[in-house]
């Protein structure tokens, strides 16, 4: 037995007994959205209407600048995901020897589109991103900040 | 003996099983319903009578947002010995409806996704505009 069938032989031999697996995954969730369906939002010009007619319900809604008269405009988030990837699996197959590794090749961050809106509904920005850039932190605090 | 460890490889690579999975979140939402919304007349009261309890409540200054959402999801799996393929494909129906100070629609915005939801294999395209629109046009309001 040459180097390369012992090889062969030996992987089949790991494999067999669950501790070596590739894995190939894809992950959809939701609709991608294309860049040229924001093309006709213009900040300044489209409204909020505009935006919900063209791209739909978005995934979250925050608050935005909220001025000393309680007016506030708001941010709108849409976000998809669409990844495909390998990943590998080791592990012992024995629960009393630690060693499982895994990776992953699909990662957890998002594409998105956030829009900001004024107090008048208006469209201030647009920008694409990951969620974890683009969405704001907490602009209420909770009861348990005191 | 290479050609013989191919062999075997080979079986081993055929030998395997599949798994089909679906998890349903909340019931798909009504488009005929929500096309009866009109901004400036619905109000939040006639929105929480025809589709219950919103999932989520925002407070946007004096404004008010709710949402409501349902998710289906279908995974596949196919298990070989030396590698598994697998595929997840999750949609959306969600529906945003805004409402002034006075509780009175003001805007809203819906995408009905849960119907598109596929069992695929991971190399296969689950968002082709073809397959979409045909699955639009047998859900009532959805399809044009």
């Amino acid at each position: 037995m040459n180097g390369a069938a012992r090889a062969a032989a030996t992987l089949a031999l790991l494999a067999t007994g669950g501790c070596v697996t590739g894995n190939y995954g894809h992950v959809s969730i939701d609709e991608p959205i294309a860049d040229e369906r924001l093309g006709p939002l213009v900040p300044g010009r489209a409204t909020l209407a505009d935006c919900l007619a063209a791209l739909g319900a978005p995934n979250r809604v925050f608050e935005y600048a909220v001025g000393s008269d309680g007016a506030s405009g708001m941010a709108l988030l849409w976000s998809w995901r669409d990844q495909a990837g390998w990943g590998l699996d080791v592990s012992s197959g024995d629960d009393s020897i630690p060693g499982s590794v895994s990776f992953d090749a699909v990662t957890a961050e998002l594409p998105g589109y956030m829009l900001w809106f004024g107090p008048d509904l208006v469209l201030q920005r647009a920008r694409r991103g990951l969620v974890g850039e683009l969405v704001p932190g907490r602009l209420r605090p909770s009861p348990s900040d005191g | 003996m290479i050609p013989r460890t191919l062999a075997v490889l080979s079986l081993a690579l055929l030998a395997g099983a599949c798994a089909f999975a679906r998890q349903d979140t909340n019931e798909p939402l009504d488009a005929a319903v929500v096309q009866t919304f009109k901004p400036g007349t619905t109000t939040a009261r006639d929105v929480v009578e025809k589709l219950g309890a919103p999932t989520e409540v925002v407070q946007l200054g004096k404004r008010t947002a709710y949402r409501y959402d349902a998710t289906t999801q279908k995974s596949t799996v196919l298990f070989l010995l030396l590698v598994n393929f697998g595929n997840q494909d999750a949609r959306s129906d969600r529906l945003w409806v805004f409402f002034d100070d006075k509780d009175v629609l003001t805007h809203f915005g819906a995408s009905y996704g849960t119907h598109r939801t596929q069992y695929a294999m991971p190399w296969e395209d689950v968002h082709e505009a073809a397959d979409n629109q045909s699955r639009d046009a047998n859900r009532p309001g959805v399809g044009k």
